[in-house]
This record gives structure tokens, C-alpha cells and sequence, in this order.
């Protein structure tokens, strides 16, 4: 501790210098921050997926009869079985589609982690055009409860319109991801009875069973009712159904964020090494002196890579803190992108851990030189 | 000009002194511009894949608001008459050029990594080379219609599993046999199966089909075939230039792609900016009284500064240059699914100008004000400190 002093006067000496390598590492752990809130947002989505919940989809494209609900629900160890059907609109702003969950009762069964009180649910069923958003959409949108929203959909009315229009009965969240999840739910019915094509029919059943252990077991036999009919279905769990969805989509974002964390280090490595590499040598004459006061060369060699280690943790550290703080504040710009990501606090850790083997990797070969250094050529005028 | 290259030069020529402070910029901007290039390579290869799906002399009909051919609907006879519609081709019988499809989709897994993805499975109601002439078979014969039977996409069949020729498929009613497989230009048809339409619309049971293409008698004949359907009667239709309807469902995702790419590649490039001034400043400590040298003996401020910049320019541009290197060795070419659709990436020369002009301006940011310094320089005080 008494050599901090020291150390810190070392680091001062060219202040420009310092401050620009500062800047440097901090950007790059700023820019670690975002990689792996990009990763640990899509971890979160996984890890919310429940294991006691399958997902049956048609196989081939076609849609799947209502009838198809009673007869899964007959299985053994099945608890709740919930219809869904998904009506693609926008509202205002065509380049936002998003979905509305088409559905019933049943679907706040399946989904528990959804924190609709009984009233709520129950407002929403009593009101036919009546819909339930989670904060996240009520925030993206700017809706409120008693709003009516017109929803501009490819799928068309009874009259011909493609207008749909839906009350706010309530706004809700998600418990697992509070203020990320995207849901906008109404009735199955209202839909049902206003669309013209497909009527009777779902996209996909949701089915919560008691036993996770027996999901690719029930799957199967889910999958084996309807393997002969019009309408072959695809059983999958929750899981493989969001890693196939979602950003990971795009190929493989564990790959991309690697590569791109592994530049940015080797980066880190040359800049830093640079750095210490040139002040080892302006300095040569003031470790000797050191040397000659009785600082030992192992002294030396440590007060270097004390430097080193400080710059960087000091630097890694306000990078992180920047990027910790800063993500949440994407979701104010744009909402849809902010809603994907989620910086988790062990990345913290994992930054600083990174960015101190980088000082010592770079700090490591001017330290041994400042070692080395011999009083008497280093002195000699 | 003579003195600023001369005096350049000299400069240039101290380098092998420091080129360990040198290295970093090249390193930074090395890694900045491979980070930035490998993912616009990305954009580039999805745009080029959905360019070559789209034709300006093709039109595509959906239902109205449809946000795409998996939403839309056409009815069987509404088919019948569009083909009949002003503007629309017609080939050597008469007969109009054309083909109203219908998509179901199977699971299969990816070769790499085991993941399920869903491949669409187009149903055409016409294999005639007038209509989609860049589609060509490559390999075993086109699919027999009333049979069970498909041609896959190259594109589909190197990246997911059981897709070769001989392959059996499960599709409805049953497995269907894979005949042959097809090129198409790299447009995003190859990463399809296509069979013939009736066959399958009967083997899903139902009746209706999604899209219409249709080929124009010429680019220009889009207005009139238009302009004929939207003034009959019957439902609205959406009615586009395929050219147009593959730019735009291509542009969300890409302007998505081109983000990620820029505030990555910015990112890295600021703190190899931050690495690039250290550089520089300390190259004008070490020349400083050469610098002084030169201004004392009546060389201008203006070409210190130039000679100074182009030093740190040269450098960027190097990085720039292994960059981009970089990035082509890696990445162009690698054939990449995501979720169904299958790009080969593309390291384009416009992508080599962007990464490195995008250096260079970085580099330019980071010389100037050493630069300045080095040109403002007090001559005598850097003489004195000798």
C-alpha cells in the first residue's frame, strides 16, 4: 500500500498518454457490456421458458382445428390445454407489426408467470373487442387502460375491413421478465367470429403438463394423435422454441459476440503493452535511481505491473459501470432493441477478470525490462 | 509540393524507430475494420440474396395489407382470372406466363449444429422456364405433378440434413421423393423445395393459393397490369414489382444488420482512435526537435501538420487493408443459415472502400490534433530542451 504513491505518480507522468489508454479500455469494456447483454438477454429468454410447457405447432404449414384441444387435454398427465391464434396487424406505423394473442381463459392457466388478476381476466372475457397488454407494449405504444386501439391487420372482416379494433381492459406483466415481454391478448372469440377464412381453426396449442420429465414422452404422444389427420402437428418444448425464434435466428450470436470480445481484447493487448512499453523506457533513469535507493529488481518488476493492473481495473471498471448503467437506457431509444437486452451482473465480473490478464499479458514484458535494468549503463550520462 | 513530399518522407523514414507505438494503430484499426467489414459482409450477402430473387420484370399479387406471401390468400378462380389480365406474358402457345403458388414447410436440422429450422416448400403451378428462367436444374430430373415427388434448392440441401436426391421428406400424406436439385442465381428460391402446386394443395387439403407472379410483357407493363386489376371488381389486391417487394421485405432486417455492424465497428474504431492520438502524440515528442529542426530552417506550420496526418493515415490505411483481408479470408464466401434462409456472405469491394474510408476518417480524427500541436509547436523552447 505505501507504494501506491508511487505507482499512481508513475502513471501520472504523461498524463495525455494515461488518459487516452484509460479512454481506450474503457470504450472497449464499454463495448464488452453491450456484447454480453445481447447474450445474456437471450440466455434470460431461455431460462424463462418453463420445462413443464410444450408447444404444439402444425407441421407443414396447415392451420389446426379446435377440436384438437379436447382430445390433448384427454391425455394422461396433461393439465391445461390453451388455444392461441395470432392476428398480425400494426397500429399506425406499418413497419411495426407485431402479433395479438387470440385466445381465452385457459391461456392465463398456462401461462402463470402472467400476473392477470381473476378480474382482470375477467373484465377481459365479459368485454368482446377487450384486450390485456403488458407494460412493455403500453410503454412502446403509449396505451392506456380505457383506450381503443385500431389495428390494421392482412386478415379481413366479416364487412370486408381490415380494421380491428381492441379496448384496453388492463395492463399486465410478466413476472420472470418485468418490462420485457411483449404481450397484447384478446378474445378467441371476437376474432372467430369476425374473420371470414379459417374459421374454427388455431395456429398453435399451448399445453402445460404435470410432469416435466414426461415432455418429450407427451409430445410424442401428442404428436401421434394427429399423425394421420389433415393436420399433422409438431410437438416442441418452450425451450428449442425460443432458441429457434428471437435474435438467434440470425445465426449463431454466441459465435459473434466471441469473435468480436476477442478483437477488442487483442486490441486492448497491443494498446496497453504500448503504453507501459513506452513509459518503462522514458523512465529508465528513475527505476535505476529507484534501484540504487535499494528498491530490489523484483520491486521494480512488481511496482511496473502494479501499474498496469491499476490502469486497467480502473479503466474496466468505469467502462462496466457505464455499460451497466447504459443499457437500460437503449430501451428508452428503441424500445424493440432495448427489450432484448439484459446486461447480467456476473459480466461484471467477467469484464474486470478479462481486463486484468490483459495488463498483465501487457504488462508483463516492460515490467521484466524495467527488472533488468542496470544502474550503471542506465546512470551513465 | 516538392518540400511536403520531401519532408514526408523523412518522416516516414523515422518509423522503423518506433514502430512498436506504430503497430497499435494498425492494430486497432485492423481489428475495427475486420469487426465492421465481417458484419456488413453479412448485409451485403443478404442483399445480394434477395436481389437476385427479384425481378423488375416479374409482378407478385397478394391479398390486401399482407405482410408477406405466408399471409396472403388468392382464391382459385380469382388465379384464373389475373392470368388473363393486360401486361401479363404470354408464351409461344398463347398461353399467359405464369404461376400462382402455395408454401407448406417442413422441419429439417441444420448439418452444423443440429438446430431445427423450417424450409418453405413452394408449390408452382408452372415449371416453365419463361417465368423464373434463372431457376435451373443442376442435378437428377424436375418433380413429376400428381406424384409425391420435389426438388430442393442447392442452398437448403448443403446446409440441413436429408435433402439429397433420393431422400424421402415428410410432407402431408405421406413421404415425398426428392428428384433433383436446382440452382437459382444464389436468390433466396434456393434455399426452397418446390413442387408442383395441385399436388400439393391436395395433399394439404385445401384449395387456395398464397401468391401469383406473373411475368410482365415488359418492366414497363406493371402500370397497365395494375392499374387493370385494381380497377376490377372483386377484393383489393396488393400488387408489387417483385424487384420492389424483395427490396423492401429485405430492408427492416438489413437496416437492423447495418446497426449492429456500426455501433460495433464505431465502438472499436473510437477506442483504436484513442490508441492512434497516443501513437501520434508520442511520435511528435520523439521528432520534436527535428520538428523544430524543420521549422527553424523555413518550413511551414501546414506541411509539418501534413507530413504529421499523413504519417497516421498511412498507418490506418495499413490497418484498414488487413482488415478487410481479414475479413475476406474468413468470411466471404461461408454459406450461413438463418432460420431457413441461406446467404453466402460477401465481402464486396464497396465493403472494402467503406472499412477503409471509415479508417481513414478515424485516423484523420486522430492526427489532426497531434498534428496542430506538432505545427503550433514554439520552436525555441524545443530547441532549448535539448
Amino acid at each position: 500500500m505505501k507504494y501506491l504513491p508511487l505507482i499512481l505518480a508513475g502513471l501520472w507522468r504523461r498524463p495525455a498518454r494515461t488518459i487516452f489508454t484509460f479512454l481506450s479500455i474503457v470504450v472497449a469494456l464499454i463495448l464488452f457490456g453491450i456484447l454480453s447483454a445481447i447474450d445474456g438477454g437471450l440466455a434470460h429468454q431461455l431460462d424463462a421458458a418453463r420445462v413443464d410447457r410444450l408447444i404444439v405447432d402444425t407441421k407443414f404449414g396447415t392451420q389446426l382445428p379446435l377440436a384438437y384441444l379436447d382430445q390433448i387435454a384427454r391425455l394422461d398427465g396433461v393439465t391445461v390445454v390453451a388455444p392461441r391464434q395470432i392476428l398480425v396487424g400494426y397500429y399506425q406505423d406499418p413497419k411495426v407489426p407485431f402479433g395479438i394473442i387470440m385466445t381465452d381463459r385457459r391461456f392465463f392457466g398456462v401461462r402463470p408467470e402472467l400476473n392477470a388478476t381473476k378480474d382482470q381476466i375477467d373484465t377481459l372475457l365479459k368485454t368482446r373487442t377487450g384486450a390485456l397488454i403488458t407494460v412493455f407494449a403500453a410503454k412502446r405504444f403509449g396505451w392506456k387502460v380505457g383506450d381503443k386501439v385500431p389495428v390494421i391487420s392482412n386478415t379481413i372482416r366479416r364487412d370486408g375491413g381490415h380494421t380491428w379494433t381492441f379496448d384496453i381492459v388492463g395492463i399486465i406483466d410478466d413476472v420472470d421478465r418485468p418490462g420485457k415481454a411483449r404481450y397484447f391478448i384478446s378474445n378467441y372469440d371476437y376474432m372467430d367470429q369476425e374473420r371470414v377464412s379459417d374459421k374454427g381453426t388455431i395456429d398453435r396449442i399451448l399445453v402445460r403438463i404435470k410432469d416435466p420429465r414426461r415432455a418429450t414422452q407427451t409430445g410424442r404422444e401428442i404428436d401421434a394423435l394427429f399423425a394421420n389427420s389433415a393436420a399433422p402437428t409438431r410437438t416442441i418444448s418452450e425451450k428449442s422454441d425460443r432458441q429457434a425464434g428471437g435474435i438467434s435466428s440470425i445465426g449463431d450470436v454466441g459465435f459473434f459476440t466471441r469473435a468480436v470480445v476477442s478483437a477488442v481484447l487483442f486490441m486492448l493487448l497491443f494498446l496497453t503493452g504500448n503504453t507501459m512499453m513506452q513509459s518503462v523506457r522514458e523512465r529508465r533513469g528513475e527505476f535505476a535511481v529507484l534501484k540504487t535507493l535499494g528498491y530490489s529488481d523484483r520491486t521494480v518488476l512488481a511496482l511496473v505491473l502494479a501499474e498496469a493492473l491499476i490502469l486497467c481495473a480502473l479503466a474496466a471498471a468505469a467502462g462496466l459501470v457505464i455499460a451497466k448503467a447504459g443499457v437500460p437506457l437503449i430501451g428508452t431509444v428503441s424500445p424493440d432493441l432495448g427489450q432484448l437486452l439484459l446486461m447480467p451482473w456476473s459480466a461484471l465480473l467477467t469484464g474486470l477478470g478479462f481486463a486484468l490478464a490483459v495488463a498483465l499479458a501487457a504488462g508483463l514484458i516492460p515490467a521484466l525490462k524495467a527488472q533488468r535494468i542496470s544502474i550503471i549503463e542506465a546512470l551513465r550520462p | 509540393m516538392r518540400p511536403l513530399l520531401a519532408v514526408t518522407w523523412m518522416s516516414l523514414r523515422t518509423v522503423p524507430s518506433r514502430w512498436g507505438s506504430s503497430l497499435v494503430v494498425v492494430v486497432g484499426m485492423a481489428c475495427a475494420v475486420g469487426a465492421l467489414v465481417s458484419i456488413l459482409s453479412m448485409s451485403a450477402g443478404f442483399l445480394r440474396t434477395m436481389a437476385a430473387t427479384g425481378s423488375p420484370s416479374r409482378a407478385i399479387v397478394m391479398s390486401d395489407g399482407a405482410l408477406g406471401e405466408w399471409g396472403s390468400t388468392i382464391a382459385h378462380d380469382e388465379a384464373t382470372i389475373l392470368s388473363d389480365m393486360p401486361g401479363v406474358a404470354r408464351d409461344g402457345a398463347h398461353k399467359p406466363v405464369v404461376s400462382a403458388d402455395y408454401f407448406a414447410y417442413t422441419a429439417v436440422s441444420k448439418k452444423s449444429d443440429r438446430q431445427d429450422s423450417y424450409v418453405d416448400v413452394r408449390g408452382v403451378s408452372l415449371q416453365d422456364p419463361g417465368l423464373r428462367p434463372e431457376i435451373k436444374l443442376i442435378n437428377g430430373r424436375w418433380f413429376h405433378p400428381g406424384h409425391y415427388e420435389i426438388v430442393v434448392g442447392k442452398s437448403a440441401q448443403d446446409q440441413f440434413e436429408g435433402l439429397k436426391v433420393g431422400d424421402h421428406i415428410a410432407l402431408p400424406s405421406g413421404d415425398w421423393l426428392v428428384t433433383g436439385t436446382f440452382e437459382s442465381n444464389g436468390s433466396a428460391n434456393e434455399s426452397e423445395m418446390i413442387t408442383d402446386v395441385s399436388t400439393l394443395l391436395s395433399a394439404m387439403r385445401t384449395s387456395a393459393y398464397n401468391s401469383m407472379t406473373v411475368r410482365l410483357t415488359s418492366p414497363a407493363a406493371f402500370t397497365t397490369f395494375k392499374n387493370a386489376i385494381t380497377t376490377r371488381p372483386g377484393p383489393a389486391l396488393e400488387i408489387s414489382r417483385e424487384s420492389d417487394f424483395y427490396a423492401q421485405q429485405s430492408k427492416s432486417f438489413d437496416d437492423f444488420l447495418k446497426t449492429i455492424a456500426y455501433v460495433v465497428g464505431g465502438i472499436m474504431g473510437l477506442g483504436a482512435t484513442f490508441g492512434a492520438l497516443n501513437t501520434v502524440y508520442s511520435a511528435i515528442a520523439a521528432r520534436a526537435r527535428e520538428i523544430a529542426t524543420l521549422r527553424a530552417i523555413g518550413f511551414g506550420g501546414a506541411t509539418v501538420m501534413v507530413s504529421v496526418m499523413s504519417e497516421a493515415l498511412l498507418f490506418c490505411l495499413i490497418g484498414a487493408g488487413l482488415g478487410v483481408l481479414f475479413a475476406w479470408a474468413l468470411f466471404n464466401g461461408y454459406q450461413h443459415a438463418m432460420g431457413g434462409l441461406v446467404i453466402r456472405l460477401a465481402v464486396t469491394p464497396a465493403l472494402a472502400a467503406t472499412g477503409i474510408g471509415f479508417a481513414l476518417a478515424l485516423g484523420a480524427i486522430g492526427g489532426v490534433f497531434p498534428a496542430a500541436r506538432a505545427a503550433r509547436m514554439p520552436i525555441v523552447d524545443a530547441l532549448r530542451a535539448v
